[in-house]
């Protein structure tokens, strides 16, 4: 064979490239320690060429790894050159400005080698369920307290493992078997993929992959080019309030839709919060991307050239761009709300088009014992996604994140505590001609009537609700109490008490377009399936008197 | 001795008498409001021409689509679920996940059971299988009223944790019965799907509840109408997992039979594969729309409980509702001969998964598609002739095909010549059926390399050679009678019954004694359903065990020594590791081995028969060639043609094609092809 291919062999080798990351990604989702990691697909793996640039990336759950992995392997590269480079040899970090924009991410990063010269790299990165410090909570107040940090340094050098630095991260983890189980898929999934690139560089007679990178880029710039021209030329604004840790948070954005590509400036975004929701910067972009992306240009495969036409920059410091040592654990109540404000700016671009605003940040319920019985146990609680133009929200579904939630027996069998209930919670979808998706009531206790411990981080939206699109009302905020009276209303760490139970209410999504407007069949329905109150019905949709049908 | 086979499937109902080995079949239409008449007549028609008469039959098999559609369609029977208050939106929640990242547009499959009829009970069993709140005769009582006021037909019961402790379920069920109509069904969630994770088991239950009535009803009309004709022999229905089971059973679990169709096809392919000893063997099956693949091990196809029905989304994973019952693990792609070949938004060649069906069809059906297709692709390159095309049921206009090829695919794609465009469209579905293999195949743990290619369905002969060379297998097997695939596999399918029970244990502390008597009830249970079809001394049973590490998704399944239970258990941990070293690099000693779940599975013990040996010609028929375009050479090469009836004992090189009436096979350079004694062709690379 010759060293260029024809259209039909490239096109097979590129999608080959992207199921090689796919079936990566789905065998790191198998390995994973944690249901709820596995749920989120909190994880990704992709190829890159033999200069550090992405090739392919698998979609997974969590959008927040597609633009920080593109970045982390030249990054990786920097710290140790690719001429110190053998056989054999892998790297690894899970430093938040290289990697993923937590502690809990760790990337590997394995180079391949064909004929003793390195012809691209694999690159594979988890979320690990504890790496030490405070765990999963908002509480630190920098990095150093929220786990332990490796810079980048050899995973494995030849057939040899870096087992002191293994030893450092099992010192440091309260589940340090699991954590090492973590590392070593890490491992496994980017051996795997090097075996498979190049059986299938060996079946094309590829010596490199310079062709198919220069392919890959060129049609994806073209192609991301020609997406983007969709939106009118312009600059566009929008504002975006949060609850923050204690206080008010603002996102803005400046977005310059140009010629073919976007450029957003998130400056007058809030300063650093105190604690653990601020964002790195590559986290941010990752998310605010993904908004863009998912709107204007979802088919596109993610690669070094599909990203470039988006950049997303902010003064360094703000809530959006955090630096070291600020804390940064639950840094995706920030990043996750980023579609959301991508999406106002394109809103005023291709009025008509766009989604109302949903639950947004991931309610992450981080629970643990504080009784007689320890245990730490992690779900999700969602809230609902915003209405469509032409279709109403999905209820309780996450959106920007594809996380699902962990099923109600998987969680008791887990550990002792008792859903009592989980139902939709009507009248929060924000009321619309199509209606915000609805959110739901979970009320959970110990099995034991032992004192839990919550960590209320990720409790976003509390204050305000999604915010509706085109006449569409907000969807209801979300609620979150303990039945001894107390009401939750920051993110820090609160006791229930023995015999009593916590509440939540998640967020609702917004509507879209004016509730009078709406189908007075969807509405008759929507009442004889009580998602909506009989007050609903007559006084938002203003529709009295039409028969009730199911 | 003749068995009957019926397999109604959406639009064709094939019958297939099996006479002492002597297989006869016929197609009719599917008569959709009373599927039983189609299949009847089709029946009568079979028997006439071979002069015998109902009574002359011994056994009838049976599968039908009939639930599948009723699921699809939603023509199921009213049904309510009764269920843990607290929980009444589980069935509509779904896994709360977008199955798709990007589309923003995702709309998901209404529930099987609305809102209003989705009705909580107070009543609560805890993780262990204990009891918090019991049920409240009253609140039975009340529910019960509003049942009746709500005339439902059918109620299905979905408590949580009852896969642990069932009495709930049971004790509601049983006073339900006692205060509803006799003709209302009632179905509980532990005994269609005896397994955790709530959603997945409210729909298993919903969609049995659902489809219970229409199938009892259809069952007891099939079976009166073949009695009336003087029918005497048993019927045995064919379930998704590619085994039989008796008509009380199926009438009792349709939800189990919602795959039989497809089943039927994967079962003959399992039987090919015993009766020619391939150990490993990847079944494919390309149709007009879509391929299926299949792994088959030791002529067992591989099972899974992890099955959907009535995708809402372009058939994405994820879209439609969850069935946990025992179902073969097939694997769909959307490739096949209808397949539409488009340059996408990249300037990048697809093929499929939009198809153009069978109308309008391929460009070269001349029925109005303009759209080029593997078909058309396949006539440009001369892989298939247009005379004799589909056995002659569909005249071509041949050279619709180049031009559909070279407007859709060359132009736009700037290539030099339409048969090397032809030959692109033919490679991308190649590649796509081929990686859709690989994918599953490293899913599973498999080289796939090490397996058999078994070849089936109009388009399976064509691209088995280039899908093999792209998997690295060296043998292709090309099954004579695959035109009634399905119908003819429900005949050489085994009365078989399986169960699960879900445990999550860890291995060390485990109360081996109680847990094996735990399964030799199950045991007992299933043997008792396949006996009732099978003499006892024919059935043989079987225990698997899904394990892995705490916290961790990586499920190994490992078999379990019936004949030493206790000692089975016991050494479960080392085989464990051994297999999870061998998937992974590594083990990780200090984390716990969790016993997830065991399945048990009673089967009949069949006698293989010495197929038939199939004599070969006399005479040698002449030679002739057709000038084939090869991708992979640039050029058009000459294969010589054989009509496979024309084949002789000695093998044949190619490049050549061997020609039938359904399918033609090609035999690619580097490919020698044998007619084996029985029928089947045997294709060998670098023999």
């Amino acid at each position: 064979m010759t060293d260029t291919l024809d259209i039909v062999a490239r096109t097979v080798v590129w999608n080959r490239l992207i199921s090689v990351c796919e079936e990566q990604a789905n065998a790191l989702m198998r390995a994973a320690f944690g249901a709820i990691v596995r749920e989120a697909g909190d994880l990704s793996a992709g190829v890159f060429d033999a200069q550090g640039r992405m090739l392919a990336q698998a979609v997974t759950g969590t959008p927040g790894h597609v633009n920080t992995m593109a970045a982390s392997v030249r990054a990786m590269l920097e710290v140790v050159p690719p001429e110190t480079l053998s056989p054999g040899d892998a790297l690894v970090t899970n430093d938040p400005w290289l990697g993923a924009g937590h502690v809990f991410d760790f990337v590997v990063v394995t180079p391949v080698f064909l004929n003793g010269r390195i012809v691209a790299y694999l690159a594979a990165t988890s979320h690990i369920v504890d790496v030490g410090g405070r765990g999963w909570s908002a509480e630190s107040r920098s990095v150093f307290e929220e786990g332990v940090t490796i810079p980048v340094m050899p995973l494995r050098r030849g057939d040899a493992l870096n087992e002191d630095m293994l030893r450092i991260v099992e010192t440091n983890s309260r589940v340090p078997h699991e954590a090492r189980g973590d590392i070593l898929s890490l491992l496994t999934c980017n051996d795997t993929g090097a075996r498979q690139l190049t059986a299938l560089m060996a079946e094309y007679g590829m010596r490199d992959l310079d062709d198919i990178a220069a392919f890959i880029f060129e049609r994806s710039a073209a192609g991301t080019r020609e997406a983007l021209l969709r939106a009118p030329q312009g600059v566009y604004r929008n504002t975006l309030a949060l609850d923050g840790y204690d206080s008010p948070i603002v996102l803005k954005a400046e977005m310059t839709v140009g010629d073919g590509r976007i450029d957003v400036d998130l400056a007058g975004s809030s300063p650093l919060a105190v604690r653990g929701i601020n964002c790195p910067l590559n986290y941010a972009a990752a998310y605010a991307a993904f908004g863009i992306r998912a709107l204007l240009a979802p088919e596109i495969p993610n690669n070094h050239a599909s990203l470039e036409a988006i950049r997303i920059t902010a003064p360094l410091g703000l809530v959006v761009s955090a630096e070291r040592p600020a804390p940064v654990t639950a840094r995706h109540v920030i990043g996750q709300a980023l579609p959301d404000l991508m999406l106002g700016c394109l809103e005023q671009a291709l009025p008509g088009e766009v989604l109302a605003e949903s639950s947004g940040a991931l309610w992450t319920i981080a629970l643990s014992g504080a009784g007689a019985v320890p245990f730490t146990s992690l779900n999700v609680a969602l809230g609902g996604m915003g209405a469509r133009p032409g279709l109403d929200g999905l209820s309780t579904t996450a959106f920007p994140s594809g996380v699902g939630a962990v099923p109600v027996e998987a969680a008791e069998v887990a550990a002792p505590l008792i859903y009592h209930s989980k139902e939709f919670a009507p009248d929060t979808g924000g009321a619309g001609t199509y209606r915000g998706g609805l959110a739901q009531r979970i009320v959970i206790g110990s099995r034991h009537d032992d004192p839990l411990d919550l960590s209320a981080a990720a409790f976003e939206r509390l204050r305000s609700g999604p915010a509706g699109r085109q006449g569409g009302l907000p969807g209801a905020a979300g609620g979150v109490e303990i039945t001894d009276g107390t009401r939750i209303d920051d993110k820090g760490i609160y006791r229930i008490p023995a015999g009593e139970r916590l509440i939540l209410q998640t967020p609702g999504g917004g509507g879209y377009g004016p509730p009078d407007q709406r189908d007075p069949r969807a509405v008759a329905r929507d009442r004889t399936h009580g998602l909506i109150s009989d007050g609903a019905a007559t006084n938002i949709y203003n529709q009295k008197n039409h028969q009730e049908e199911t | 001795m003749a068995r009957i086979s019926i397999d109604i499937g959406g639009t064709f109902t094939d019958v297939v008498v099996d006479d002492g080995g002597r297989l006869s079949s016929v197609k009719v239409l599917t008569t959709p409001t009373a599927p039983e008449q189609g299949a009847l007549d089709g029946v009568d028609r079979v028997l006439a021409r071979l002069s015998l008469t109902p009574a002359d039959i011994t056994g009838v098999v049976h599968g039908t689509t009939l639930a599948t559609n009723a699921l699809i369609e939603r023509r199921g029977a009213k049904t309510a679920l009764v269920t843990t208050a607290g929980f009444r939106d589980v069935l509509e929640m779904r896994t709360e996940k977008r199955f798709d990242q990007y589309a923003l547009n995702i709309e998901l499959p209404e529930p099987l059971v609305p809102r209003p009829l989705r009705l909580g009970l107070r009543e609560r069993i805890l993780a262990d299988g204990s009891v918090l709140h019991a049920p409240d005769d009253a609140e039975i009582d009340a529910l019960a009223e509003t049942l009746r006021g709500q005339a439902v037909e059918a109620v299905a019961i979905g408590f949580l944790h009852s896969y642990r402790n069932d009495t709930h379920e049971a004790y509601v069920a049983e006073r339900l019965a006692g205060l509803l109509d006799p003709s209302v069904t009632i179905c509980r969630s532990a005994e269609v799907s005896g397994e955790i994770r709530e959603y997945d088991r409210f729909s298993t239950v919903c969609a049995n509840a659902s489809v219970r009535p229409l199938m009892a009803r259809y069952l007891d009309r099939m079976v009166a109408a073949l009695r009336e004709r003087g029918f005497g022999g048993s019927v045995l229905m064919m379930l998704s997992d590619g085994a039989l089971t008796t008509l009380e059973q199926a009438a009792r679990f349709p939800v189990r039979l919602v795959e039989g169709g497809p089943a039927g096809g994967v079962a003959l392919a399992a039987h090919v594969a015993r009766e020619i000893g391939s150990r490993r063997t990847l079944s494919l099956d390309i149709g007009g729309t879509t391929a299926k693949i299949c792994f088959i091990e030791d002529g067992q196809p591989r099972t899974t409980r992890n099955f959907e029905v009535a995708r809402a989304w372009r058939d994405v994973k994820g879209s439609g509702l969850p069935v946990r019952v025992p179902t073969v693990e097939l694997v769909e792609i959307g490739a096949g001969g209808g397949s539409i070949a488009r340059i996408d938004r990249l300037g990048r060649l697809c093929v499929g998964p939009q198809s153009a069906g069978s109308e309008p069809g391929p460009a070269a059906y001349g029925r109005g598609g303009e759209d080029a297709t593997v078909t058309d692709a396949h006539l440009t390159t001369g892989n298939i002739a247009a005379e004799g095309f589909a056995g002659g049921i569909i005249d071509l206009t041949p050279d619709r095909a180049p031009d559909a090829i070279a407007r859709q695919v060359q132009a736009p794609l700037g290539m030099e010549t339409v048969e090397a465009a032809a030959a692109g469209v033919v490679e991308m579905a190649d590649e796509t059926m081929a990686n859709a293999a690989r994918v599953h195949g490293v899913e599973l743990g498999y080289d796939v390399a090490a397996f058999d290619l078994l070849v089936s369905g109009g388009g399976g002969a064509l691209h088995g050679a280039r899908i093999a060379e792209k998997l690295g297998i060296k043998r292709i097997i090309v099954p004579k009678d695959a035109g009634v695939g399905s119908a003819v596999g429900f005949l050489r399918s085994p009365v078989a019954f399986e169960w699960a029970l879900t445990v999550i244990e860890p291995l060390e502390g485990l109360d081996v004694t109680a847990l094996a008597g735990r399964i030799e009830g199950a045991l007992a249970e299933v043997r008792d359903i396949v006996a009732g079809a099978v003499p006892g001394d024919r059935v043989v049973t079987a225990v698997k065990a899904e394990l892995h590490y705490r916290g961790q998704g990586i499920d190994i399944t490992l078999p379990l020594d019936t004949a030493d239970l206790v000692a089975g258990l016991n050494g479960l941990g080392a085989a464990f590791e051994a297999r999870y070293r061998a998937m992974q690099g590594f083990v990780l000693p200090h984390v716990a081995v969790e016993l997830v779940s065991l399945s048990v599975t009673a089967r009949e013990r069949r006698e293989e028969t010495e197929p038939t040996p199939m004599p070969f010609p006399d005479d040698a028929p002449e030679s002739e060639s057709r000038a084939v375009f090869d991708g992979r050479a640039g050029e058009a090469l000459t294969y010589s043609v054989v009509p496979r009836e024309g084949m002789m004992a000695a093998p044949i090189n190619g490049p050549a094609i061997i020609a039938e009436a359904q399918t033609t096979t090609l035999v690619r350079p580097g490919w020698t092809v044998r007619r084996m004694a029985a029928g089947h062709l045997l294709m060998e690379r670098g023999a």
